[in-house]
């Protein structure tokens, strides 16, 4: 009789605690510092922003870049907008089993972090698009300003060609947009490699992609580019990460280039390496994914030399020299304050977007002021009134989707070991 | 009741010949429709099998190394019924191991034929035994006191070890894929036959696994020590009443187990020309495929294994897909168990049988 009391007590226990999880399910993530413009804003003066980037693995270089890019632009505002200090907290979203790119459990965890953080005012993340897909919806419930400084997937705002069904709705389950990026789309992208393609003689393309949300997505845009400029098609095929080797599937390949659309960090140096060996003719082009020293230098496990001066990268940032042409001073003063900061001439590509993230998230908090704790009010601000935004990347603006509108791709060959700017590309999406 | 048993008899019959004939040669039908059905397209589009015959080279190649891993495999389940799991990560650390050892050896890309020979040959040996020893390090330390427990006990040891070296590894070198000196140029064409291009790479994996599972096939078939392991396979109580020392018979085992999956280790190093705290666990369920499919705890039936594995995964790769290789793979392992439970050319076991 005693055990079936306590039976009944338990299962009733059990009820009331799946019902206060479910609500507090809710609660979590929606209600928490900031609001939604119910007026009360971020209590105190010190507002936060988080920073989720790849620490670990073959990312790690470009990561560092990004991060030390972040802490630049808060150093020359001296920590500080309006009457509001700013903390920075940089989390990393890759863990020691799954290196290079974002994991997913980890980045929800930094996700939920920044939400459970009263004081979270922006959120710099993810590095690759994959984490942002985990890290987006989290926050667009608890309404915090998204910037990424390197996210290209399209369907994470548009369902343009290259996206998935039910993108980018899925994203955003508060039905507002809080998300911008400051790099080009891979529609652009694949328009860049496919532009370069054209313009070195290729008449054939065959793609491998790493199956991840960027290298599919983006592969499925180079597919439709070099369609546009008339490009045969060979084939687009995946490759597993935790395949030996890519030898045979390397030898399929007759067309006279190919695109690895895929990051180092799933193998692609061994999938540069193979198709290389497979094929000493074939032409090679990289996408961004891969324009780092641990894809580019072999002293730091990336391609030998010879594979290394037969592949192009195409990256959405531009040279020193090129920007110098432009008159762009901001883009000048970034690559001396940089050199001057942390010793480093010839910074990796993506330092001088995570230069900008940080520097138009402050942007956006100066220009609204006294509301810069008022959540709402900061991404309607960075998604409505980012308009000709003169900055060390060029004059742009942030649509409605929260896409950049800057197009211009830079193409790097490999010298040394580094990616090296070489010419721009002046692609348009078709 | 009894009409339906009557009827039910010769139906059960029936299905029982055609499960009989389909176990003798529908396999070989089925193991050889890759290959055929290739073949034709082939002739037809190209008017030669070069094509098939570079797939066929590139998955000899692969295999060979699966086939060394299998060994262990093989051995360990043969004597003790045991699935080491830990086995694929123990290939693992003998590939990095083997890698560490370029640079004290002062191997380069550029290093003298003779020295590259020389040195190559000392890192096989060391890679050998550090496997080896790792293996009978985990026998003892992890297995060992197992032995009178309940199967599931040492399995999931097993399971436990495997996670507990991929961690060293990645303590070791990281846990991204690190590539490494390409020494032998594993790539470079070596000679081109009827148009099937065979490299460097190819040679050293057939050349080091051959002489190997010949020694390893002739000590278990003809040696003193050879024959106890055969007898602790067959009756473990037997053998000890035979004045067999079975514990030590068993590190024997693991020992050779070992060695195999060092040889391997450092064939892969040259071959691949990357190493990865991951590669162990990948190629290890590659290895136990090939040994169960073969035929757990028969050495000639590792080795098939391990070449038939790395033909299907040549041929799928290149034709239908890296992406699809290892659901082709596991597909062909399903429907051999299917018809033939015991494998290729495997024997029942105790426990079977």
């Amino acid at each position: 009789m005693r055990v079936r009391w306590l039976a009944v007590l338990s299962c009733l226990f059990a009820a009331f605690a799946l019902a206060m999880a479910a609500c507090g399910d809710d609660d979590d993530e929606s209600v928490s510092g900031g609001g939604d413009g119910g007026g009360g804003g971020i209590s105190g003066d010190t507002l936060t922003i988080y920073s989720s980037l790849p620490l670990q693995g073959t990312s790690k270089g470009q990561s560092e870049a990004v991060i030390n890019g972040e802490k630049l632009a808060l150093k020359e505002v001296g920590g500080k907008v309006g009457k509001y200090t700013i903390k920075y907290v940089s989390l990393d979203d890759s863990t020691a089993q799954n290196p290079g790119t974002a994991d997913e459990g980890q980045t929800a965890q930094n996700a939920r972090k920044a939400v459970q953080d009263e004081t979270t005012i922006f959120y710099l993340g993810e590095f690759n698009s994959g984490g942002t897909k985990v890290s987006l919806p989290i926050l667009n419930k608890a309404n915090i300003p998204q910037i990424s400084p390197s996210n290209t997937y399209v369907g994470l705002t548009t369902d343009a060609p290259g996206s998935e069904p039910g993108e980018p709705d899925k994203y955003y389950p508060a039905q507002k947009r809080t998300y911008a990026r400051i790099v080009p789309t891979d529609t652009i992208q694949g328009a860049a490699l496919a532009t370069i393609m054209k313009e070195d003689g290729c008449k054939s393309v065959h793609i491998f992609n790493d199956k991840t949300t960027y290298g599919a997505g983006l592969a499925k845009n180079v597919e439709t580019a070099a369609k546009d400029v008339g490009l045969t098609v060979e084939g687009n095929d995946g490759t597993d990460k935790n395949a030996p080797n890519y030898r045979s599937l390397a030898s399929k390949i007759n067309a006279d280039c190919f695109v690895g659309s895929g990051v180092t960090g799933e193998n692609y140096v061994q999938v540069f390496k193979d198709v290389a060996a497979a094929n000493p003719t074939v032409k090679l082009y990289g996408p961004d994914g891969v324009a780092e020293e641990a894809f580019t230098n072999p002293a730091k496990g990336g391609i030998p030399a010879d594979v290394g001066a037969r592949t192009k990268i195409t990256v959405a940032t531009l040279g020193l020299e090129e920007f110098k042409k432009r008159n762009n001073a901001q883009a000048e003063k970034f690559f001396t304050d940089y050199e001057k900061e942390y010793g480093v001439a010839q910074p990796d590509p993506y330092a001088i977007y995570g230069y900008e993230t940080m520097a138009l998230a402050l942007a956006t908090l100066e220009a609204v002021g006294d509301k810069a704790n008022d959540r709402k009010a900061v991404y309607t601000q960075l998604l409505t009134n980012t308009k000709d935004r003169e900055s060390a990347l060029g004059v742009y603006s942030i649509d409605e989707n929260g896409d950049t509108t800057l197009t211009d791709y830079g193409l790097y060959t490999i010298k040394d070991g580094l990616p090296t700017f070489t010419k721009v590309i002046k692609a348009q999406a078709g | 009741m009894e009409a339906a048993s009557v009827t039910g008899a010769p139906s059960r019959r029936r299905s029982e010949a055609v499960r009989e004939f389909i176990s003798r040669y529908g396999l070989i039908a089925i193991l050889l429709i890759l290959p055929v059905v290739y073949g034709i397209q082939d002739l037809s589009d190209d008017g030669n099998l070069n094509r098939l015959g570079n797939n066929l080279v590139e998955g000899l190649s692969n295999g060979a190394i699966l086939a060394l891993i299998a060994l262990g495999y093989t051995l360990v389940y043969g004597i003790i019924e045991l699935i080491n799991f830990a086995h694929g990560e123990v290939f693992m650390l003998g590939s990095l191991a083997a890698a560490a050892l370029y640079t004290p050896f002062g191997l380069t890309p550029d290093t003298s034929t003779g020295g590259l020979v020389l040195g190559l040959t000392a890192i096989l040996i060391l890679a050998m035994l550090t496997s080896a020893s790792l293996n009978v390090m985990i026998e003892r330390v992890a297995y060992r006191p197992l032995r009178a427990a309940p199967k599931l006990a040492p399995l999931i040891t097993a399971v436990g070890m495997s996670f507990v070296l991929q961690n060293v590894g990645i303590l070791w070198i990281g846990a991204s894929q690190v590539a490494i000196p390409d020494l032998l140029g594993s790539q470079k064409h070596l000679i081109e036959i009827w148009g099937v291009t065979v490299t460097r790479g190819h040679v050293l994996a057939i050349a080091v696994t051959i002489p190997l599972v010949f020694l390893l096939t002739s000590f278990v078939a003809r040696s003193r020590l050879g024959k106890a392991m055969r007898a602790t396979a067959q009756d473990p109580e037997a053998a000890r009443l035979m004045g067999i020392n079975v514990d030590t018979t068993i590190s024997l085992t693991f020992l050779l187990g070992g060695l195999m999956a060092g040889a391997a280790g450092l064939i892969s190093a040259l071959y691949q020309t990357s190493i990865w705290y991951f590669q162990g666990f990948s190629a290890g369920l590659y290895a136990f495929t090939a040994a169960v499919m073969g035929g757990i705890g028969n050495i000639r039936g590792a080795v098939l294994g391990g070449f038939i594995i790395g033909i299907i995964q040549g041929i799928s790769d290149n034709r239908i897909g890296n992406d699809w290789t290892p659901a082709i793979v596991f597909v062909y392992l399903v429907i051999i168990m299917v018809f033939r439970p015991q494998g290729l050319i495997g024997e029942e076991t105790r426990e079977a049988g």
